[in-house]
């Protein structure tokens, strides 16, 4: 509004001005019609030269809002129309724009599901509505949170879930070394730190890094981030860990995601075993990833017969040459004492695997771009298993491995503007009517994501 | 909606700069052109005509002021270093961009940046694609520029940033009013 004003001001003084000019000399004198034309060309030429202007203020500002896309500082609207911008800004310390200490975050995606061989079950769900905010308390401390509630609603007659997934504060000590305490994502796969529906590409996320990686896989406790100058990332750190005392053998949640059906999620987190974790990602060539993270805590919290650990390892390598996204990830956890624990499950349909693991391999081509109109197709194959392994309990007592699930998935990300994200997928599951998996058919998948 | 936050926090928030900068312009400039033996003041002052010529090339200039510093051996022009900011995905990230005489980059230098992921746009292997570049080239990410996985937004916009100053340089170079 004030830059408006401001340039509203000296245009609407030069055309009062041009045409007082005009009015006197009109009565002053006579004027050739050369002259005349002369001056109104003078006179259209320096509209052009304000329109520019005033074109170029309404740019900065309108960009302004917008700011991530944009890329202009915040504070750049509240600039008085006749200063200099950032370039300015930047050298000069008393008159840089301030930065927020607040700032609201989004993201939320609408996922519909269509199985092509069961179309009476056809969803369309409000799955994820997310709300964050980023606190600055100083030039060295913030704090992070991230509100969500997933399937739309809430209730106790509702699918829905009301979670904090973030909560954390974050201290940086040098350039090169912070520290995260409180509720925060475990550093694992490729997926879980950067879950939003327009980093990833399908629909919905992959298996492996949901199956067997638990994203979005959070836990309390205290993490340091060390980033060196060589392309080396640490984050090494303790945590609270999965509590197996919850193990459902009667329900088939367990197959689905052995380490999501047991996850804590902080809601009063049984404490007494802490588990450990590291990751190491390394960047140093451009365009190239090269990770793998580690977790490993006891998980019976001091409640049941036995002891159990829980452990789950990934590898990760991402490439993006030019127009190209490529990823492949593998991922592996293991649960110990299982045939202790099993023993009290003997007969239902879900017991606790001894290993379980999977892998992707995902390529992605920026096909057109115009604009911020952006089209992505990809493909992605993963193979995972829930039930790798099962602990021996004797002859006729062992659960046999279960099959390993094939899904090939095709689709395409299309990107509206920086911040939104339409998608559309097909994906195809072998072995078909898989019984540990009840939920996977073949499927059309289109999705609306945004995040900012 | 956050338009409005952001507007509220700058009426609310002190005058204090919230940056922990890995090293000042100063310094930034001495690294980029370390055979310089003054750096004078300079500025780039775009009229409407060069306004428009930039925004027809797809270039929002920002400014019509380009303060920068121009490195100088002796009486010889070894190029300009300019000092930029923009925003990562919710801070800001303050670089300097080193091209040299002939319109070519130099060498970029992240001054400051603070967001949680992404710091991996400090890296040298990143930092080195811009180098040779001129405004002739696209400097986009997914062309020329590879993106950083986890630090797009980063990547995207320091690299819109970068090429904007090689824009701005290259066009005063060309209508004379930087030499």
């Amino acid at each position: 509004m004030k830059i408006n004003r401001l340039v509203a001001s000296p245009f609407k003084l030069l055309v009062a001005s041009s045409l007082a000019l005009m009015v006197t000399n009109a009565y002053s004198q006579t004027p050739s019609q050369e002259e005349l034309a002369r001056k109104l060309d003078q006179l259209s030429d320096e509209l052009a030269k304000v329109k520019a202007q005033l074109k170029q203020m309404q740019d900065q500002q309108a960009a302004t809002p917008v700011a991530p896309p944009a890329a202009s500082p915040p504070a750049a609207a509240a600039q008085p129309a006749g200063a200099t911008a950032s370039a300015v800004t930047a050298e000069s310390g008393p008159s840089r724009p301030e930065e927020p200490a607040t700032v609201l975050f989004s993201y939320g995606e609408l996922n519909y599901n269509r199985p092509t061989n069961s179309t009476k079950d056809t969803q369309f769900d409000m799955r994820r509505f997310v709300l964050g905010f980023q606190h600055r308390f100083d030039d060295k401390t913030k704090v992070v949170t991230e509100l969500e509630v997933e399937h739309g609603v809430s209730s106790a007659d509702d699918p829905g879930e009301v979670e904090v997934e973030q909560a954390y504060v974050e201290r940086m000590f040098t350039p090169t070394w912070s520290a995260q305490g409180g509720l925060f994502l475990i550093p694992a796969g490729l997926l879980n730190e950067k879950h939003e529906p327009t980093h990833y590409y399908g629909v919905e996320r992959n298996f492996v890094e949901t199956a067997i990686i638990p994203t979005t896989w959070r836990e309390g406790g205290l993490q340091i981030v060390g980033n060196f100058d060589n392309g080396l990332k640490l984050q090494a750190g303790v945590s609270t860990g999965f509590d197996l005392n919850k193990w459902d053998a009667t329900s088939t949640e367990g197959a689905s995601s052995p380490l999501g059906s047991v996850h804590q999620e902080l809601a009063l987190a049984k404490s007494h075993d802490l588990s450990y974790f590291a990751a190491l990602n390394w960047r140093g060539v451009p365009g190239l990833q090269l990770g793998g993270s580690y977790f490993a805590g006891d998980a019976t919290q001091a409640q049941a017969v036995t002891t159990a650990r829980v452990t789950l390892w990934d590898l990760h390598a991402r490439w993006t040459p030019g127009r190209w996204d490529l990823s492949a990830l593998y991922a592996r956890g293991t649960i110990s004492s299982t045939a202790e624990l099993n023993l009290a499950f003997v007969g239902q349909p879900t017991l606790i695997p001894k290993t379980f693991d999977g892998w992707y391999a995902q390529a992605a081509y920026q096909l057109w771009t115009h604009n911020d109109y952006v089209l992505t197709p990809f493909v992605r194959y993963e193979e995972f298993n829930t039930g790798r392994k099962y602990a021996d309990l004797g002859v006729g007592l062992t659960p046999d491995p279960l099959k390993t699930e094939k899904v090939v998935t095709v689709g395409a990300n299309f990107q509206v503007s920086p911040g939104v994200v339409l998608k559309a997928d097909y994906q195809r599951f072998r072995p078909k009517d898989d019984s540990s998996q009840p939920d996977l058919s073949n499927r059309v998948d289109l999705g609306l994501g945004w995040s900012f | 909606m956050r338009c409005v936050v952001l507007a509220a926090a700058c009426a609310l928030a002190p005058a204090s700069v919230y940056a922990v900068e890995y090293m000042t312009a100063e310094q930034a400039a001495k690294m980029i052109f370390p055979g310089a033996d003054t750096f004078e003041p300079g500025n780039v002052k775009l009229d409407s005509a060069s306004m428009q010529q930039l925004n027809t090339a797809g270039i929002q200039a920002r400014s019509v002021n380009w303060p920068l510093r121009i490195a100088k051996r002796g009486s010889t022009t070894l190029g300009y270093v300019v000092v930029d900011e923009v925003i990562g995905k919710f801070e800001l990230i303050t670089y300097a961009v080193g091209v040299g005489a002939d319109g070519a980059i130099t060498q970029m230098e992240v001054l400051s940046y603070r967001e949680s992921h992404g710091s991996e746009i400090r890296i040298a292997g990143w930092r080195k694609q811009f180098v040779g570049k001129t405004s002739a080239e696209p400097i986009r990410v997914g062309e020329d520029i590879a993106n950083i996985s986890g630090a797009t937004l980063s990547c995207k916009h320091i690299t819109d940033g970068i090429r904007r100053v090689v824009s701005v340089i290259d066009l005063a170079l060309k209508n004379g009013s930087l030499q």
